[in-house]
């Protein structure tokens, strides 16, 4: 009984994160290591650094080692993912601009219409409705402030 | 001119005066007082205070409402503050820590001198502690011990640039002992690490510092401090035990945005030296331990001025880098 | 017995008419905001404290505490329904409350975090009542050596929350030290990994790592599914809708568990409920028999933390009331409202105003009691919220992770960090590497290094002094012992092998 993740997967993320115990380990270099008075910034940082330099290429050995097969990672609906992080990232830069009312009801018309292929009356419902409820209850009724943009909400 | 005509005279200049005054800006708009923490924190507690006394002893027409806008070690309030550009109705509460932070950090885009310097307000002093068993009973007493063991008793405090080690290292300076400091996080920690025995010396405020004497627990060796602190009638002030240290106040005070015209400013300069003036004023700084610093807005500037120079000073003397 | 007559006079205190109702208040306010994600005891106080300027002290104390209770047992309605923790202590309640929700069983998880509170709220009363005095004697010995032990033992649960690869789990955890060490460091005042960047020089709030990557991540991750309106099973009839007789038998010793873990924890100084439920929880795992179904839906997961996360609340109050310490956000908060009113908590606290503290003591019996009572029957209501369709479902939770990472600090630099860990989330999930390591890492490592410097400091850089101590020896010991644990596992399991027959 083996580990049945993805040798791919696997590989490279233990090259990515050998490649940021390094970087960690190059910047706790220039911090101080041992001062007159006790362990320095750079001291707790030095190692886990090379902690992490160290599992992470003894994984890369193992999953280079590891006979191929085992499953692969389904990446056939990443594309759904991608689109609905990216439509997340914007509606949060949007929130400085035209404030936090509008981009979450962009956000959710776009979630329920475009990802979940609803039609487009109802999408418009559940943004308006969700984005109205809640600017009521926190906005309003909690006096949780918002972001607000040139919109003046 | 007779007495009586000249001092009729003299009292229609001196209350045309302040007309004169209020023909400048008066605010329309609830006022916003920000400040760098979240609520029930120090200079929350403060703004909140204020707010209400200004409300009680009506010297404003508007009323005044807190925003907490905390992070970055303060300077996501500075950013805030500098934002509101030419802004009326805006002002924020600072502390001195501010200047320092700013000395050390290059990541620091905007800083507290970016800012209009409105008014100082109080000077938090503080007292030096020991545990009530500490074989101490003045000050000299834990200098002496800590120049025969150098680097073997400690003090625990904030961070290192809080005004503990400021303390710390001008005593040392002035004395050539030598012991060690343990930051702490949380006020509860450094307390608890004294009374469990486990630091010898803490630099504490006079407020919280109170209960733990009464019950017993706790001595004061001395205040840091100009003048004798009401609460301590019988504790020497740094000075009187005979160490010659400047004292380096823990400050708190008023900024407004950059860029404000010029009745702005003087409306607020107005309204603070009225509010200092109060007696609801000086009940609030009697029962907190605090110590009137009220200076003006250009007296202001000059102490910014004057302690961003010693903070760099000290900065480099414990052998911190400082930036600018 | 004087404790009974006190208490007696306590509970006359706490059932006046005025004050039972403000308890009331307290607890249901305090239950309504603490299910805003991010808004927790801390902000929840904070906001609410205005208005008790206008009650007796009395009464504010009362409504105070309700608000205490109210917010910790809020915070763990979302993260039981919706994967979004509602504020720090919660995070835990994720790992097995979503899973539980996920297969059908939100109503029993709901029911037994209240039931948890209850027990181990009560508990913890208990232990302010008899033992307040002694145990605050006790928490002042415990120093930077004893920190570390206590950290590191919880960090070696790490290795039992690894589930299939232990590397994996380490890795993340090493992740987590990282994203744990940018900021300003306390004693040298560097700035560490801050990328420029001025935001970061106060490091990353820990609730907004926990909300992105578990609730983020996991929308992001089950977006990808195309299935239309797959509803998440909510099973009807009441009896399915709350914990059954055979759940609180498995949660008896998660009940002791929670009770007593928390309770210690916070006593101490900087011990906080955060840490609390996560070594409640790696405690549990580590006693129970079916170790390895943790993190996939059982109860005493959820019954555990939520125990600890309230039993921890009257811990916090003893060096706050007994020595005027306050040892975590809240009770600072506390503190101040307490000096607003003219009261000085010191050791002389409880003696000079018996009154007040026999009310406040009476009056969370009571809070305890309320909450139970109010929120059992509303299970069911919650529960109906996964009802919804996911392309309803989903947007809410985006929006309420925006809002309580929002609400808690104001700054729009948060938000594009939930973004990013939201991103993280899902890539670690993608790519099976375990998650909950990570956020305990973060939860403990700000507090691992410093107890580490701290305790070489005292002893001017020898190392014994982190074995030396009785209490901190223990606690390395037991981090030991944590550590062989999977390690025992897997011997016996190759040793069955190596005694099964060769070959088919």
């Amino acid at each position: 009984m083996g580990e049945t993740t993805n040798r791919a997967a696997d590989f490279w993320s233990g090259l990515a994160l050998a490649a940021l115990g390094t970087y960690i380990v190059l910047e706790a270099r220039q911090w101080e290591y041992l001062g007159p008075e006790g362990p320095g910034a750079g001291f707790f940082p030095l190692w886990y650094g090379i902690a992490m330099v160290a599992l992470s290429l003894a994984l890369v050995a193992s999953s280079a080692l590891r006979k191929p097969g085992g499953g692969g990672i389904d990446w056939r609906n990443a594309g759904r993912s991608a689109a609905a992080w990216l439509a997340f990232a914007a509606s949060v830069a949007a929130c400085k601009l035209v404030g936090f009312a509008v981009s979450f009801a962009l956000l959710t018309f776009f979630i329920v219409a475009v990802l979940y292929r609803r039609p487009l009356a109802v999408a418009a419902t559940v943004a308006v409705a969700v984005a109205a409820g809640f600017q009521v209850v926190f906005a309003m009724a909690l006096g949780v402030s918002l972001p607000s943009g040139v919109l003046g909400f | 001119m007779n007495a009586t005509v000249r001092a009729l005279v003299l009292a229609t200049i001196a209350a045309a005066a302040p007309a004169v005054h209020a023909q400048g800006f008066k605010p329309t708009r609830p006022i916003e007082m920000v400040v760098h923490t979240g609520p029930g924190g120090g200079n929350d507690v403060l703004a909140r205070a204020i707010a209400a006394m200004i409300e009680k002893e009506k010297l404003a027409p508007v009323r005044m409402q807190v925003v907490n806008k905390p992070g970055g070690n303060g300077n996501v309030f500075v950013a805030y503050v500098a934002e509101k550009r030419g802004d009326p109705h805006t002002l924020g509460l600072f502390t001195g820590n501010m200047i320092t932070n700013m000395l050390i950090s290059t990541e620091v885009k905007v800083t507290l001198r970016d800012l209009t310097p409105i008014a100082r307000l109080v000077l938090e002093p503080a007292v030096i502690a020991v545990k009530a068993d500490a074989p101490y009973k003045t000050l000299a007493d834990f200098i002496d011990d800590a120049k025969k063991r150098p680097g073997q008793l400690k003090q625990s405090g904030g961070s290192i640039t809080s005004r503990d080690n400021v303390v710390r290292q001008l005593l040392m300076r002035s004395t050539g002992a030598q012991w060690a400091f343990i930051s702490f996080p949380g006020g509860g920690e450094r307390i608890a690490a004294l009374l469990g025995g486990h630091v010898n010396m803490m630099v504490i405020e006079p407020e919280e510092a109170g209960e733990h004497i009464r019950a017993g627990n706790m001595r004061v060796l001395a205040q840091v401090s100009e003048r004798r602190l009401h609460g301590f009638p019988n504790v020497p002030t740094l000075k009187e035990a005979g160490f010659d240290v400047p004292v380096v106040p823990q400050v708190r005070g008023v900024v407004a945005p950059p860029g404000i015209p010029k009745e702005n400013v003087q409306y607020w300069e107005e309204l603070f030296r009225k509010l200092t003036r109060t007696a609801s004023w000086q009940k609030y700084l009697a029962e907190n331990q605090f110590e009137d610093g009220y200076l003006t807005s250009a007296e202001l500037a000059a102490f910014f001025d004057g302690f961003s120079d010693r903070m760099r000073e000290i900065l480099g003397a414990a052998g911190i880098k400082t930036v600018r | 017995m004087e404790i009974l007559s006190s208490l007696a006079q306590g509970f006359a205190v706490a059932l006046a008419p005025a004050n039972l109702l403000w308890c009331f208040v307290g607890v249901l306010l305090g239950t309504v905001i603490g299910i805003m994600p991010g808004l927790g005891p801390p902000a929840t106080i904070a906001m609410l404290l205005p208005l008790t300027f206008q009650m007796t002290p009395a009464a504010a104390m009362i409504m105070l505490a309700g608000i205490y209770y109210g917010a910790k047992y809020g915070g763990s309605t979302t993260s039981i329904l919706l994967n979004v923790p509602g504020e720090s202590a919660s995070v835990v309640t994720c790992l097995d409350g979503y899973q539980m929700a996920r297969k059908g069983r939100a109503g029993a998880a709901l029911g037994i975090a209240a039931i948890a509170s209850f027990v181990a709220g009560t508990v913890g009363v208990l232990g302010l009542m008899l033992v307040a005095p002694p145990l605050a004697r006790f928490a002042l010995a415990f120093s930077s050596p004893e920190y570390f032990g206590l950290m590191t033992l919880g960090l070696a649960l790490v290795v039992l929350l690894a589930g299939r690869s232990v590397i994996k789990a380490l890795l993340a955890a090493l992740v987590g030290l990282w994203i744990a060490s940018m900021g300003t460091d306390l004693f040298s005042a560097t700035s560490r990994f801050t990328f420029g960047q001025m935001e970061l020089l106060a490091g990353i709030d820990f609730i907004v790592v926990a909300i992105g990557v578990f609730a983020i991540g996991e929308v992001l991750a089950n977006i990808a599914l195309r299935e239309g309106t797959q509803l998440l099973p909510v099973p009807k009839g009441l009896r399915n809708l709350l914990p059954t007789w055979q759940d609180l038998k498995d949660c008896r010793f998660a009940f002791l568990n929670g009770s007593v873990v928390g309770f210690l924890v916070g006593v101490l100084p900087g011990g906080g409920s955060t840490i609390a439920s996560f070594l409640s929880y790696g405690l549990e795992k580590a006693v129970s028999r079916r170790r390895g179904q943790f993190g996939t839906g059982v109860i005493e997961g959820v019954a555990a933390p939520e125990g600890a996360n309230n039993s921890e609340t009257g811990g916090a109050l003893v060096p706050l009331l007994t020595l005027g310490i306050p040892g975590s956000g809240t009770t600072a908060i506390l503190l101040a409202a307490l000096v607003l009113w003219g009261f000085k908590p010191g050791p002389l606290f409880i003696p000079e105003n018996p009154t007040l503290f026999w009310g406040l003591v009476a009056s969370m019996y009571l809070g305890n009691a309320m909450l139970l009572v109010l929120n059992l029957p509303l299970v069911p209501a919650f529960a109906q919220v996964l009802r919804l369709p996911v392309y309803v479902l989903y947007p809410l939770i985006f929006g309420v992770s925006m809002v309580g990472v929002y609400s808690v600090s104001g700054s729009p630099f948060d938000l594009a960090l939930l973004a990013a860990f939201g991103l993280l989330g899902y890539l670690m999930r993608k790519l099976d590497y375990p998650t909950a390591p990570l956020i305990l890492a973060l939860a403990l490592g700000a507090g691992l290094e410093r107890a580490l410097r701290q305790s070489l400091m005292m002893s001017g850089g020898n190392l014994a002094i982190l074995v030396e101590r009785p209490i901190a020896a223990v606690m390395l010991s037991l981090a030991l012992v944590v550590l062989l644990i999977p390690l025992v596992g897997r011997l016996n399991a190759w040793r069955l092998r190596a005694l099964e027959p060769d070959g088919g």
